[in-house]
Parts: C-alpha cells; sequence; structure tokens
C-alpha cells in the first residue's frame, strides 16, 4: 500500500487520526487527555513531515518515532501552544526564546556542512537546504522548510465553503488550476452531482496548460543550471507565449479563479498548440545534439525505483523513474488519448525528457477535448467528509474538506511536494554540490503547497 | 548548429514595450545625476518572497525572458542584499520568515528602499490573518499592485518609482 497522507482533525470528545492509503482510508480516536499513537514512519518514511506537524500543531505524541523535532516551530515560535486545536483562537503570537534546531549532520575529518537559504540568490521561493559535504560530493542533505507558513488549514475553519475559493486559487500559484479542480470536485460530491463529461474536459484542458507552462518553465531552467543559457531564452519566449494564451482563455495568466468564474475562450487555442508542437520538436533536436548539456544530466540526481516506491513519490518524480502513477490514467482521459509517460533511470535527464514527452501528450488531449460548451452549475454544499485526487503539474494531489453546520470544520491538502520534498535526499548522495540547482529544478516542487 | 542559426535569424528579435527605452532615457537625463551618486548608473533589485503563493516570483523570472528584457534598463536583479538599492518584498510576511527578511533588510547599504509586490504584500490580498501570518512591517517606500502584477506591469511601476522617489 502507497501512503498518501496522514493527518489529524479535532472532534467533541477526541482526536481524530486520518491515514489514507492507495487502496484504504483508516481512522483512529485518541483520547483528549494523553493523545498517542503509533508512528507510520518505520514503513512510510514520508509520514516523518506529516507527524512532524501533527505533534506541533495538535500536540499528539507518536509513540517509537525516530524523529521528534519540530516542523512548523521553528526556533522562535511559542513551544507550548497546539494552533490547529479548536480552543486555540488567537490571531497573533509573539516570538518566545531562540532554540536551536538540530540539524542532521555527518561529522568527520574533513567532513563540513554547508548552510543554504531560507533566502536564496535567485528569484525564488524560501527553505532551508542543509548539506554535508566531504569535498565536493555531498553526504547528506536536509531539507527543511515551513518557512512560508501561513496557516491555510486554520485560515479555513468556520468558513462558508462557497467562500473560500480565492484562497483556494492561491495557495500554490503553479498549481492554481489542479487546487481549484480539487475543491470543485469536492463541492460538487458535496452538493450531490455528478460533473457532466462536457465540464469535466473543460477543466482538463486549464489542467493541461498550466502543466505545459510548467514543463515549459523546466525545460528553460533545468539546462540554464547547467550553464546552457540559449535554452532559458528559448524556452522562456515559449513560456511567456503560452502565458500568453492561458490569460486569453481564462482572462488571467494564472488562471486564478478561472474553474469558478466559468468564462472561457478556447478560439486562440488550436493554431497556438500546433505551433507550439513544431517548436518543441525543434527543441528536442537541438538540445539532443549538445553533448555539454547531457554530460550533466546523465547520471546525476537518481531517484532509484526502490526509494521512490519506499517513500511513496509520485508526479514526475515517479514516472521519470518508471513507476507508472498518474491520476489522470483513468478511462476518461484514456478516451481523449492519455497515455503515462515513464523515464527510466530516475535521472535529471529522465525528468527532463518525461517533461518533454508529457508536452505532446498535453497538447494531444487538449486538442481531443476542445468541442466543449459553456455550462453552468450550482452548489448547495450538505454537511459530511468528502475527499479528491487531482493529478497537478506537479504530481498527486490531494484534498480533504469536512463540512459541519454547512461551515468548513477541517480543510486539509497534501500537495505533491509534501512527499516528494522528503525523497529529495536520497538522490544526491555522493553528486557535486554545484548539481544541486540542477537536480532540484529537475523535479521543480511547491514550496508554499508544502508550507501552507 | 546551423539549424539553430536559422532559426535564431528567422525569430529575430521579439522584444516588446520598447516605449519603456524611451521613456527611461528621458528618466535618465531626468535623474542622471541622482543616478549617477546613488545607483551607480543602475538599479540593483534583491528580491525576497517572504510568504506568497510563488506566482509574484513567477513573474519576476518573466521579466528576464526575451520579451521584456528588463535588465536592458539597467535594472537587475542581484544574488545578495549588500549589492541591493531595493528590497523587492512579495507575501503575507510569515512568522517564520519574519527575521529572516529583516536581517536581509538589514545587510543592505544606505541609502536603500523598500518596494512590495503583489496584493497580499499590502493587505493581505484574499488571505486572512492568522497566527502564523505578521504581515510587512518594513518601512516600505513603495508599492506594486496586483495578483500577480504582469510582468509589464512591474516594469512600468519600477520606472514610476525611479520617477516619484526623491533622494534625499
Amino acid at each position: 500500500m502507497r501512503l498518501i497522507a496522514r493527518f489529524a482533525k479535532e472532534n467533541k470528545n477526541n482526536f481524530e487520526i486520518i491515514d489514507v492509503f492507495d487502496k484504504e482510508v483508516k481512522k483512529h480516536f485518541l483520547d483528549k487527555n494523553n493523545p498517542k499513537i503509533k508512528t507510520l514512519t518505520k514503513k512510510y518514511p514520508a509520514a516523518i513531515w506529516m507527524e512532524r506537524k501533527i505533534r506541533d500543531e495538535f500536540g499528539i505524541e507518536f509513540e517509537e518515532s525516530f524523529d521528534n523535532r519540530p516542523a512548523i516551530k521553528h526556533e522562535r515560535f511559542p513551544k507550548d501552544i497546539y494552533p490547529l486545536r479548536k480552543d486555540f483562537k488567537d490571531k497573533k503570537i509573539e516570538f518566545s526564546k531562540f532554540t536551536p534546531y538540530k540539524y542532521e549532520e555527518i561529522s568527520g575529518d574533513s567532513v563540513f556542512t554547508v548552510p543554504v537559504g531560507p533566502i536564496h540568490a535567485g528569484i525564488i521561493e524560501p527553505g532551508h537546504f542543509h548539506f554535508s559535504q566531504a569535498g565536493e560530493e555531498i553526504l547528506h542533505l536536509e531539507v527543511r522548510h515551513f518557512y512560508k507558513y501561513r496557516a491555510i488549514e486554520k485560515m479555513m475553519e468556520n468558513k462558508n465553503p462557497l467562500e473560500i475559493t480565492k484562497i483556494i486559487s492561491r495557495i500554490s500559484g503553479n498549481e492554481s488550476i489542479a487546487y481549484q479542480k480539487a475543491y470543485f470536485n469536492i463541492l460538487s460530491k458535496a452538493s450531490g452531482f455528478e460533473i457532466s463529461e462536457n465540464l469535466n474536459k473543460t477543466h482538463a484542458i486549464l489542467l493541461e496548460i498550466e502543466r505545459i507552462i510548467h514543463h515549459l518553465t523546466d525545460l528553460g531552467f533545468i539546462p540554464n543550471d547547467a550553464g546552457f543559457a540559449a535554452a532559458l531564452a528559448y524556452m522562456g519566449k515559449l513560456a511567456e507565449e503560452a502565458r500568453r494564451i492561458f490569460k486569453k482563455v481564462t482572462n488571467h495568466r494564472f488562471g486564478f479563479d478561472a474553474i469558478f468564474n466559468n468564462e472561457f475562450d478556447f478560439s486562440s487555442l488550436n493554431n497556438f498548440l500546433d505551433y507550439l508542437k513544431n517548436e518543441i520538436k525543434f527543441f528536442e533536436n537541438w538540445i539532443e545534439d549538445i553533448p555539454s548539456v547531457w554530460d550533466r544530466f546523465d547520471t546525476t540526481g537518481r531517484l532509484t525505483k526502490e526509494k521512490a516506491i519506499k517513500y511513496g513519490v509520485v508526479g514526475v518524480g515517479a514516472r521519470a523513474s518508471g513507476i507508472k502513477i498518474d491520476t489522470r490514467d483513468n478511462d476518461f482521459y484514456k478516451k481523449y488519448g492519455f497515455e503515462i509517460q515513464l523515464g527510466e533511470k530516475g535521472e535529471v535527464a529522465d525528468r527532463f525528457r518525461v517533461r518533454i514527452k508529457e508536452i505532446y501528450n498535453s497538447i494531444e488531449i487538449i486538442k481531443n477535448m476542445l468541442d466543449v460548451k459553456k455550462e453552468e452549475f450550482e452548489f448547495s454544499v450538505k454537511d459530511g467528509e468528502y475527499m479528491s485526487f487531482v493529478e497537478s503539474s506537479i504530481g498527486e494531489l490531494f484534498m480533504y474538506l469536512n463540512i459541519v453546520d454547512g461551515k468548513t470544520d477541517r480543510f486539509y491538502v497534501r500537495d505533491p511536494s509534501h512527499i516528494n520534498w522528503q525523497a529529495f535526499h536520497t538522490t544526491i548522495y555522493k553528486d557535486i554540490i554545484a548539481d544541486f540547482p540542477l537536480i532540484n529544478k529537475s523535479f521543480d516542487l511547491s514550496y508554499a503547497g508544502n508550507d501552507l | 548548429m546551423l539549424r539553430f542559426w536559422e532559426k535564431r535569424i528567422k525569430t529575430g528579435i521579439v522584444t516588446e514595450n520598447l516605449e519603456f527605452d524611451k521613456e527611461f532615457e528621458e528618466i535618465k537625463k531626468e535623474i542622471k545625476d541622482k543616478i549617477k551618486k546613488h545607483f551607480a548608473g543602475s538599479l540593483a533589485v534583491r528580491m525576497v518572497d517572504s510568504g506568497s503563493c510563488n506566482a509574484c516570483e513567477a513573474e519576476c523570472n518573466a521579466l528576464s525572458n526575451p520579451y521584456y528584457d528588463l535588465e536592458r534598463l539597467g535594472i537587475h536583479f542581484v544574488a545578495s542584499p549588500r549589492h541591493a538599492d531595493i528590497l523587492l518584498v512579495s507575501g503575507v510576511m510569515t512568522f517564520n520568515m519574519y527575521h529572516h527578511v529583516w536581517d536581509a533588510y538589514k545587510q543592505m547599504p544606505n541609502p536603500k528602499w523598500v518596494i512590495t509586490l503583489g496584493d497580499c504584500a499590502k493587505d493581505l490580498g484574499v488571505f486572512e490573518k492568522t497566527y502564523a501570518i505578521k504581515g510587512i512591517d518594513l518601512p516600505v517606500d513603495y508599492h506594486i499592485p496586483g495578483c500577480p502584477p504582469s510582468p509589464k506591469k512591474i516594469m512600468r511601476e519600477f520606472l514610476n518609482f525611479l520617477k516619484t522617489t526623491s533622494i534625499s
């Protein structure tokens, strides 16, 4: 079984831990006076950050856990508060005494550490990377996040579920459509209506455009980090053109609020996709002939199939390691030309090529769906628990909503990055530190979606 | 390689918004002395994300694509706050980023300015105050609205900032 998420919620008389696997959902109820449960981390290492987050936010202990360090509670965060409990209502907290964080470090003769971040040299989101080095070689890396922790989950509580769509749109800018689609699916389930094929197609088109733009950006930045700047100029141009088309389609360059505004203009899409396909073909031929690029891409940042399965890695990262995992792998998408795109070795080169192949496939999917018509919808939500899964441009996105008395009682979302970040350190052992930006960009994970 | 050069020549130069060049020439004349004295002929921007959704960062990255080519105006993004004239801050300023953003600001040499980027940097935009959000309390000199502001809008606002800001 693959672990998708472990998260907590508070009920009137107990705490509840919800474990979501690909085949089943398990629930555990814990005594409020002494909340504790057995850890999952020994079998599922990706549960580490999930459990650390639960401990910080709910004060629930995990028995036999080997990593009890704080996650969201950084050095100056008050230690004695459990902000996701229902009785915590403060909108403002004070900084507490500075408590140093114990990094995972390797010590020994001529081994040294290189701390990088949270603020990085480029235009990029904040996060900390802690390297243990032996000369140029990386021995270990600890990825530390939650600098962007905005408490989105708490922000969503006690709201009318129909009035938080603007926030949903803006949790992670690169995956806005995926978040909107996941939430749309939840609202339709809560309203008891089946989404029509026509509406699903409309949303799928938007999702594929978002994926294309994300891939285009990465196809420029990955070679750029290997010192091949011409690719960035080429792909920067294409990504900009795609964004302008997205603006024509949704009236927003990132498609914010698009699914709920429901106003689309697909008229310019077909011609653009033909043009894009040719441009990608040219790019592919061109870059396949540049040996210095492949010298950097091959054998770099290898995510082995075994590790990927152990961590439950999703999205491009998993597919490039040869794992058949894609939320779109279903009858609906297959009918419109979806084919899963796989790599072999899980190296930077594989992730690069999977992205190129997925652009071709996304173009085909969109072209087969373009006969969509405008369709109205209306929600009237009923109380209950709802879940949904969407394949974002990074990977499988999982969303959960519990509605009580017409209000949001608990909102949770597990960004694909939350899992993939945790497997990241396995990919760089004995690579050189200069390869780190390259490997990082080849996964291109979200910080905002992970931190919430 | 020949294929590449053929493509290169066929594509030509795609850079747009050339009206900005003209405008910038005029501004340059106006504030020539100021720029010479304080900005050494160019404007160095250090961007810091204090808790955004990453869309503002994507638009700033777009500024260096061939359509915008911001650096031709002498405005460029630098890697260290110690090289910067301007701190460009996006996001809601989270509790966990607060001290880091202030550290970056303190590292900048005088004279220095703070520009906030995007709606949520000003009044949280669509977000609401939670315990994990501090809000930006840096001495802000200029604000660029939008969610996110488009690259063209950011360019226009940079020029506007240069025009309207007085240097003591």
